[in-house]
């Protein structure tokens, strides 16, 4: 059976090495069937990986611990879910799992592209069988995931326990998800270089691309930070490792090209800034792959000591270098149609946007790459600390707050003083009453970034609710209809300026949360016998009883714990610590009651025989709303990606007359 | 077994891939043409979605009748000539 999986990886690379020259060669030649071949090319690289997936998931299912990863990640006690997880537990499942979601995505893009896109398809296809011949021949020569070994073990090592947990099913193939659809706005910025078809064609060919790879690695980093609060255990969900970086710098970058491709739609500018964002993109996308894989960073994410980091490395010095010097060698033909007007203008807001969103990716890139570049030049390793990243990100993140209330109410090209007067009166009279809840929650402490950040929200909010208010009425007005059916009329008339803001919602809400979590949350360790009650935070605790347990697969011992405050019992938690036999690994089970305002976070330190419980407590204010932000986002993703009735069916052209009157 | 499984896929995939070469060229139209005229009509599309969007806007009160009468001139303009373009291509010339 491994026979037969390496012998799909050599096939899928066989094909993709084929796709590229067949692509390339029917648009030197212009011989369209050679174009046929390679997207056909294109699918037998999808069946050849499936096949390889498929064989590699029957050989975890079966417990064939003759191969390397079976015996690696795998044992007889492992639930069948998390033998399906067990796929890329290990380096080169992560590779093999990236492979298949490339050759689903480039599938998808040859379906989607059979009668559109014709002269830029061959690039596209040269570009991503390209990146797929990259990956299959790691698969196939340096890192095989069908590797045997000898003596069969009796039995395999098992999976990390800390990955044993739901988050972590759906969190790394979600961010592959990510990183993967990244490539194909890269494809076609490239092929609208060679071809020199720069008009905006590419940019609606990529835009729904780009939202759901967005929004997958949104979904994604949610998930791994859930991941950290929950299976963590040190209070927090977010910790500035390289790795969470490594997602992170992707993600800006690509935040900010979805809002300056708005301004070459609309204007015509920026479009040579729109392709540095898409070749930046793609980079950092390889570049967090080359992160947990190079093992020159240690995190508890990566995959450690590694072989890898030399090709990945040679990978992203060919895409940048090659994608650069295209871009150069077009320059002339990239010139803005239009230039800025004011600088108080819809675009002028999207610049500062995209300066903010690529100098934090800057500032966090610089932070992660720090100990390595000060061991190459000093010789000795320097670690950036939080802290560096908390006043880099805090200043930049409450700018970006405040533009995403501006940006929506400044027009297009130019705004006069009389208009913004009346558009901010409301919000500004909002902002300042929200002043002083905010200094009183502030004052204390002296958290001023969070009481900034809690203005600044009930700023935007009322920014965009006003924005909603304002196109209701509207449609209420002239069209006699319901304000629920004025909002269902916004929502499907312009999917994407109104979906965009309800993912700007979720964002104030997580940056908000953010802010209070940063500065407000509480933390006290206990140590309670049974029947003993402590205090923190005005919480009290009180030891319940201790439990102990064994199975196959682990040793557990808990606490039960009865929650109350001011004399009210309002939960019973029951923090506990497993410890993985397999590997005789500990990993902490937390216990969280959450609310709107607070989580109340109880870690179990240690449980003496004689029923002496250690327990850490963290009082975590707002946390909810980080949580509830990211399902926003994503529910604002869906609505701006979902296709409109008037999109899918064909271009009407009696859409409007020849004086340019639109009929609505 | 295993062999004869590989055989049998690789007999699959390379009749996949060389179909269309003993085939003949896909009988579509020509590939430049047909990108200019979609790319024409999506340009259009986007340009009567702006002149609806600045029209709500003005309705909204986002946008004051002088600012709202500049834009919308000019958007207006640009989805005629986008028009033209567009008979054009559609007639077999060029743009």
């Amino acid at each position: 059976m491994t026979l037969v999986g390496r012998a799909a990886l050599l096939l899928a690379f066989a094909a993709a090495l084929y796709a590229v020259g067949a692509a390339l060669w029917s648009r030197r030649k212009g011989r369209r069937e050679f174009l046929a071949s390679a997207e056909r090319g294109v699918w037998a690289v999808f069946a050849a990986t499936t096949t390889s997936v498929v064989v590699m998931w029957t050989l975890l299912l079966s417990d064939r611990f003759d191969v390397a990863d079976v015996a690696g990640y795998s044992n007889r006690t492992l639930g069948w879910r998390y033998k399906i997880t067990a796929l890329w537990g290990s380096q080169a499942g992560s590779l093999l799992l990236w492979m298949w979601f490339l050759s689903i995505a480039a599938v998808l893009v040859v379906i989607t592209n059979r009668k559109r896109n014709r002269a830029l398809m061959p690039v596209v296809v040269a570009v991503l069988m390209g990146i797929a011949v990259f990956f299959t021949s790691v698969l196939s020569f340096i890192t095989s995931p069908f590797e045997t070994v000898s003596p069969v073990p009796a039995d395999g090592r098992g999976l990390n326990p800390l990955l044993q947990n739901p988050y972590m099913e759906s969190h790394p193939p979600l961010l592959y998800v990510g990183y993967v659809g990244l490539s194909i706005p890269f494809a076609f910025a490239i092929a609208a270089l060679v071809t020199r078809r720069l008009d905006s064609t590419w940019i609606t060919s990529i835009r729904r691309w780009t939202i759901l790879s967005w929004m997958f690695l949104t979904i994604g980093i949610i998930l791994g930070s859930r991941w950290a609060y929950e299976e963590l255990g040190w209070g927090g969900y977010w910790a500035w490792d390289p790795v969470e970086n490594a997602a992170l710098m992707p993600w800006l970058v690509a935040t900010a090209f979805l809002h300056s491709v708005m301004v070459q739609e609309r204007r015509g500018m920026l479009r040579i800034w729109n392709m540095v964002l898409v070749i930046l993109t793609f980079t950092l996308a390889l570049f967090g792959t080359f992160l947990t894989r190079s093992g020159i960073l240690s995190s508890v994410h990566a995959f450690g000591e590694s072989t890898l980091g030399p090709y990945f490395l040679a990978l992203i010095v060919v895409v940048l270098a090659g994608s650069f010097a295209l871009l150069i060698s077009r320059l002339s033909a990239l010139r803005s149609e239009n230039s800025l007007e004011s600088y108080i203008s819809r675009e002028a807001i999207f610049l500062y946007n995209n300066l903010l969103l690529v100098g934090l990716a800057f500032a966090v890139f610089w932070g992660t790459m720090f100990p390595v570049l000060s061991e190459a030049v000093q010789g000795q390793k320097i670690t950036v600390g939080q802290g560096f990243f908390n006043q880099v990100a805090a200043p930049i993140g409450l700018a970006l707050l405040f533009f995403t209330g501006v940006g929506p109410l400044i027009p297009w090209r130019k705004a006069s003083p009389r208009e913004l007067r009346r558009r901010f009166a409301w919000p500004l009279v909002i902002a300042a009453i929200a002043v002083i809840p905010a200094l009183y929650f502030a004052q204390e402490g002296a958290h001023w970034w969070a009481a900034a950040a809690i203005v600044l929200g009930a700023f935007t909010i009322a920014c965009i609710i006003g924005e909603f208010w304002r196109g209701m009425k509207v449609r209420h007005q002239l069209g006699g209809i319901s304000w629920p059916g004025a909002l269902g009329q916004l929502l499907t008339r312009n999917r994407r300026r109104y979906g965009g803001y309800i993912v700007h919602l979720g964002v104030v809400s997580i940056i908000v949360a953010i802010a209070c979590q940063g500065a407000f949350s509480t933390q006290g360790d206990l140590a309670l016998r049974t029947g003993q009650t402590g205090e923190v935070a005005g919480y009290q605790f009180t030891n319940e009883g201790g439990t102990r347990s064994r199975d196959d697969h682990k040793m557990s011992v808990g606490v039960a714990l009865g929650v109350s405050e001011g004399g009210n019992r309002f939960a019973t938690l029951n923090p506990g610590v497993d410890v993985f036999t397999a590997q005789m690994q500990r990993s902490s089970e937390v216990a969280v009651d959450t609310s709107p305002f607070r989580d109340v976070y109880v870690v179990l330190v240690g449980l003496t025989p004689d029923g002496l419980a250690r327990i850490s407590v963290f009082i975590n204010p707002m946390m909810m709303w980080i949580w509830v932000g990211g399902i926003v986002m994503v529910l604002g993703s869906l609505i701006a990606v979902w296709p409109s009735r008037r999109r899918r069916e064909a271009v009407a052209p009696a859409a409007a007359g020849a004086d340019g009157r639109v009929r609505e | 077994m295993a062999y004869v499984l590989i055989a049998v896929i690789s007999v699959l995939l390379v009749a996949l891939i060389a179909w269309p070469l003993l085939r003949g060229a896909p009988a579509d139209e020509t590939a430049a043409q047909g990108d200019d005229l979609r790319a024409v009509e999506e340009e259009l599309q986007r340009s009567l979605d702006a002149i609806r969007e600045i029209e709500m806007d003005h309705r909204a009160g986002n946008l004051s009748d002088e600012d709202f009468e500049a834009l919308d001139r000019d958007e207006r303009a640009r989805a005629v000539g986008l028009m033209r373009r567009r008979d054009t291509l559609a007639s077999g010339g060029e743009a």
